[in-house]
C-alpha cells in the first residue's frame, strides 16, 4: 500500500529526520510505498503533493509540534503519535497501519 | 562516493570528534564535546552551551534506542552549527527510547536564528536520518578512531 506522512519536532535539527529515516525503512521492508515530507528548522522538504496525498492509502503524522497544512489530511486515514514512537517502533507503527487500512 | 556523502564529510570535524573517551555521567560528555566545539570555534561559551543542552534534556529522553544519544543545544552562544561526536569506552545511563544507556553521542549545536547557513544545518539533518539507519549505528559503537567515526557516518 501507499503511506505518506510528515515528520516534525521540537527543536527541528535531529528526530524529524531520523523519525522519517525509521518510518521510510519500515514501511519499505513491508513493501510499501512511502514518503514523508519533514518539517524542521529548515523549513519543508520532500514535500507531499495533494496527489501524493490522494493515492495515499494511510497517513502518518509522527509530530511534536503542530504543523503546517494538517488539514491536507481531512478525510484520510490517519493515525498521529509523537517522534519517539516513530522512532522506537517504526515496525510496529507499519503493522498498525496495515490494520487499519485493512491491507 | 556520492555527493551526499562528499558534503557530509563537510559537516564533519576532526576536531570535535572523541573515541574511547572515559566518561562518568552525562555532564562529562556534555563537557569534553563543548569544550573541543569551543576549541575548534563553534561556540563562545561553554556553560551557556551546555545550559541549551540541558533545557532540551529536560524535555524528552535523547537517547534514540540502540545505545546511541543525540543531545542538541540551540542556543545564541552557538556561532557555527557543528556537531561532535563522543564514542565512549563504556556506556553510560542516558535516558532513552529503549531503556539502553549511551555509548554513542552524538551533539548537535545550533544557532538560535534560522539566518545561519541552510545548507550547513540540511547536512546536519542528513546526518540525523543517518543515525536512523542500522548498519551506521552497528559501525559507529565499534568505531576505535576518528577514522572509523567518519567511515561509519559516511558509508554507502
Amino acid at each position: 500500500m501507499k503511506i505518506v506522512g510528515i515528520t516534525a519536532c521540537t527543536v527541528g535539527i535531529a528526530h524529524t529526520y531520523l523519525a522519517q529515516q525509521k518510518l521510510e525503512d519500515a514501511a519499505k521492508a513491508a513493501g510499501d510505498e512511502v514518503k514523508i515530507e519533514t518539517q524542521g528548522t529548515i523549513g519543508i522538504e520532500n514535500e507531499l503533493t495533494q496527489e501524493d496525498i490522494d493515492s495515499a492509502d494511510m497517513i502518518i503524522l509522527a509530530i511534536d509540534v503542530r504543523i503546517a497544512g494538517e488539514e491536507r489530511f481531512n478525510g484520510k486515514k490517519k493515525i498521529k503519535v509523537s517522534t519517539e514512537t516513530a522512532i522506537k517502533s517504526p515496525n510496529k507503527l507499519i503493522a498498525k497501519m496495515h490494520e487499519i487500512a485493512g491491507k | 562516493m556520492t555527493l551526499d556523502t562528499t558534503s557530509l564529510i563537510e559537516a564533519l570535524d576532526r576536531g570535535t570528534i572523541v573515541t574511547d573517551f572515559h566518561a562518568t555521567d552525562k555532564e562529562s560528555v556534555f563537557r569534553e564535546l563543548s569544550g573541543r566545539l569551543q576549541e575548534c570555534g563553534y561556540i563562545e561559551s561553554v556553560d551557556a552551551f551546555i545550559e541549551a543542552i540541558k533545557e532540551r534534556e529536560t524535555e524528552g529522553a535523547t537517547g534514540i534506542g540502540e545505545h546511541v544519544a543525540i543531545p542538541h543545544g540551540r542556543s545564541d552562544t552557538v556561532k557555527k552549527n557543528g556537531i561532535a561526536i563522543a564514542i565512549l569506552h563504556d556506556e553510560i545511563a542516558w535516558e532513552s527510547l529503549d531503556n539502553t544507556g549511551a555509548k554513542v553521542v552524538v551533539l548537535f549545536a545550533v544557532g538560535a536564528d534560522d539566518a545561519g547557513s541552510k545548507r550547513h544545518l540540511q547536512l546536519l539533518s542528513m546526518l540525523a536520518r543517518r543515525l536512523g539507519k542500522e548498519a551506521v549505528v552497528a559501525s559507529l559503537l565499534k568505531a576505535k578512531s576518528v577514522d572509523d567515526v567518519i567511515a561509519a557516518l559516511t558509508q554507502d
